[in-house]
């Protein structure tokens, strides 16, 4: 019996081991990706900080690594995504949950689904050869990567995650709520806008933030219609941009040295994004779970 | 504006919206299917990726054979053909001597139908298609018609010959893909399940368990590419794994742990309590309850979870980019330096981006939209399966 006890109390340690095996995994990323990431800034010969963090030129050769430029067009074309994704989102999402009867309910909840499970690298595909040819023919430059383009697709590629989490929060709004509002004698409509959308406010915030994660962190299919230069500030959509994934994406594969260790900076600056992003989003879902 | 103007302008917003979703997979997966189609031949599901050249060395027939084709040659027994400009194998006899044939290294080499014949002892077959076919000289039908008349003229028992078989096909980039999927699961499966195991069966609120939930709410929010930036300096140069399926299976689990770990913790939350009091009640420990009672009825859930992994580690491409390498080759170890490997998506990402070629890409992109709506598919099947079960 005593022996029987002994192996329950390995067997929970061992089951416990497993579940820390993601504390380790964050700490162990956090740390390695932090290390690599800092050292240019300590230690012989170091970088200024402020040059790396406020530069916009980025040329390896020269020893010159500027990436205010990138971190411009990663927070821009973000911000351009979430604009357009959050209110489409969540008027088809409004479309599922509110108005379409169920034979279309049982078409677009597969597609969005199907939306949802697409490989980035395929939305980089119809980036290229649709979304960027477009361009090319209506903007005023000669190429067709954009910051336009990076924007039209993050904002296909959040809409999914934007519709999927704002239905199921519209979903959880009570039927009292809406009866209430047909009672006082408003339209089914106007019971959507003032009403359910409200009542269902922290769940489609949470969907933004976790579109703004995702659009942020987005690598391979910007980078195929970025453009990615090698200096300046966007100055309209229509001018090429380098986000700080594309910016890692591109040369660690043949970095080493100092140019590889600038990229793991650029990765901290993005993980520092991820974290407030992620942050946020943690707090805000446990605030609505408190509220329920 | 009235009030019923008012409904019907956001009514036309709301349809319009939904409307552009789903135009939009319309035109995405129209796209890829219109641009890919004209990709996908036998060769490109059934071949290598590179073409792939021997020199072997063969017999012949004792006797010349008689075939029923003008192009057959009596002493190797083979039918020839020409494709692109290349002399090919169009059939070959089930005792023909290329079928033993010996490469260099004295392995044998099995000529197959299909495998481009370019240099017969020292007739340069290529080089004399460039000289008599491409300047106008002969016929393409005349030109055969000589490359059969020189090889059945070739006396003695031994021939060199130069044989190319075409790449052009996926099949190393699926095998890949296969073992990466594999590989994965098989490390973050376990790990992800127990783990849910305990935080809903053993784990009692508190710091710990703050913590736990905190991490993997945190890992589930970090993108890609940093994944990779990690994989790539711990598995890739830290543990000396090299650009290898190891050091991107490993990278892979770390992100497919949050999704084991919710999924499997959704499908335990799911068993009634009282099935846990009843096998407790009958004596059994807490181990033989979650062995024989809460498990065997999560499988479901855990299958759900397993088929959401296979789709993530399909369409991953940023960490595996960094961590497994972008060579089209099957890899023949688990670390070092013939172990790395192109899956499929890191194949189209590259067949894109360095060589232009978005048709082929697209290609590859109908095989994986395959693949993704099979897997949504499945998981729909499954758990519309363990709703029934449960009579809900």
């Amino acid at each position: 019996m005593k022996r029987g006890r002994a192996f329950e109390k390995i067997v929970e340690t061992f089951f416990l081991l497993c579940a820390l095996v993601g504390v380790v995994s964050v700490m162990a990323i956090i740390l390695f990706v932090f290390y690599k990431g800092l050292h240019p800034f300590f230690g012989e010969d170091p970088y200024s900080f402020t040059a790396f963090i406020t530069g916009t030129r980025w040329a390896p050769g020269e020893n010159v690594y500027g990436i205010f430029y990138m971190i411009v067009a990663s927070v821009l074309s973000t911000f351009g995504a979430i604009l357009i994704g959050v209110p489409v989102g969540l008027m088809t999402a409004v479309f599922i949950a509110e108005l379409a009867p169920d034979r279309l309910v049982k078409i677009i909840k597969p597609a969005v689904e199907l939306l949802a499970g697409i490989p980035s690298v395929l939305y980089g595909a119809f980036g290229l050869g649709v979304i960027v040819p477009i361009i090319k023919k209506i903007s005023p430059m000669v190429q067709g990567q954009s910051m336009l383009a990076v924007i039209l697709v993050l904002t296909i590629m959040i809409l999914p995650t934007i519709v999927q989490l704002s239905e199921t929060s519209l979903r959880a709004v009570p039927k009292s709520y809406r009866e209430a509002s047909y009672g006082l004698g408003g339209s089914k409509i106007q019971t959507i806008f003032k009403v359910t959308i409200p009542a269902a406010k922290s769940g489609i915030l949470s969907a933004a933030v976790l579109g703004i994660g995702r659009a942020i962190g987005e690598t391979m299919a910007v980078m195929m219609i970025a453009g990615n230069p090698t200096s300046g500030l966007p100055k309209s959509i229509w001018s090429m941009v380098r986000p700080l994934t594309t910016n890692i994406a591109m040369e660690m594969s043949y970095a080493s040295g100092r140019q590889a260790e600038m990229l793991f900076a650029t990765g901290v600056v993005l993980f520092i994004f991820i974290m407030i992003v992620n942050t946020t989003l943690i707090m805000l879902t446990h605030k609505a779970g408190e509220t329920k | 504006m009235s009030r019923k103007q008012k409904d019907a302008l956001l009514k036309g917003v709301i349809y319009g919206c939904a409307g552009f979703t789903v135009v939009i997979l319309a035109v995405i997966i129209g796209f890829i299917v219109i641009k890919g189609l004209p990709g996908i031949t036998p060769e490109f599901l059934t071949h290598q990726y590179e073409d792939k050249t021997t020199y072997v060395t063969t017999g012949a027939y004792v006797e010349m054979q008689e075939g029923s084709d003008e192009n057959y040659v009596g002493n190797m027994g083979i039918t020839l053909g020409l494709k692109d400009g290349k002399v090919v194998i169009d059939a070959i006899d089930k005792y023909s001597p290329l079928k033993h044939a010996v490469d260099g290294t004295g392995e044998e080499y099995e000529v197959k139908k299909g495998d481009q014949i370019t240099k017969f002892q020292d007739y340069d077959i290529d080089g004399s298609y460039k000289e008599n076919v491409s300047g106008g000289k002969l016929t393409e039908e005349e030109f055969l018609a000589e490359v059969r008349s020189t090889m059945e003229a070739a006396e003695g028992t031994s021939f060199k010959v130069k044989v190319v078989r075409p790449g052009g096909g996926i099949v190393p980039m699926a095998v890949t893909t296969v073992y990466m999927i594999v590989l994965s699961i098989l490390i973050a499966a376990p790990i992800g399940i127990l783990a849910a195991v305990y935080l809903i069966e053993y784990a009692k609120p508190g710091k710990l368990m703050t913590l736990i939930q905190f991490a993997i709410e945190n890992l589930a929010g970090i993108p890609s590419i940093i994944y990779g930036l990690f994989g790539s300096v711990f598995f890739v140069s830290t543990l000396k794994f090299g650009y290898s399926i190891l050091a991107g299976a490993m990278t892979v689990s770390i992100i497919l742990l949050p999704t084991i770990i919710t999924t499997t913790e959704e499908a335990l939350k799911a068993i009634p309590r009282g099935y846990r009091e009843s096998s407790l009640g009958l004596g059994a420990t807490k181990l033989q309850t979650i062995s024989r009672v809460v498990l065997p009825n999560a499988v479901p859930g855990i299958l759900v979870a397993v088929l959401l992994s296979i789709g993530r580690v399909v369409g991953e491409s940023a960490a595996l980019l960094l961590t497994a390498g972008t060579v089209a080759q099957i890899p023949k170890a688990l670390i070092g330096n013939s172990a790395s490997g192109a899956t499929l998506t890191i194949k189209a990402y590259t067949l894109m981006k360095e060589e232009n070629d978005l048709t082929t890409a697209c290609a590859i992109g109908i095989i994986l939209l395959l693949i993704i709506i099979l897997i949504n598919a499945a998981s729909k099947w499954v758990t519309k399966r363990l709703l029934e079960r449960q009579g809900k």
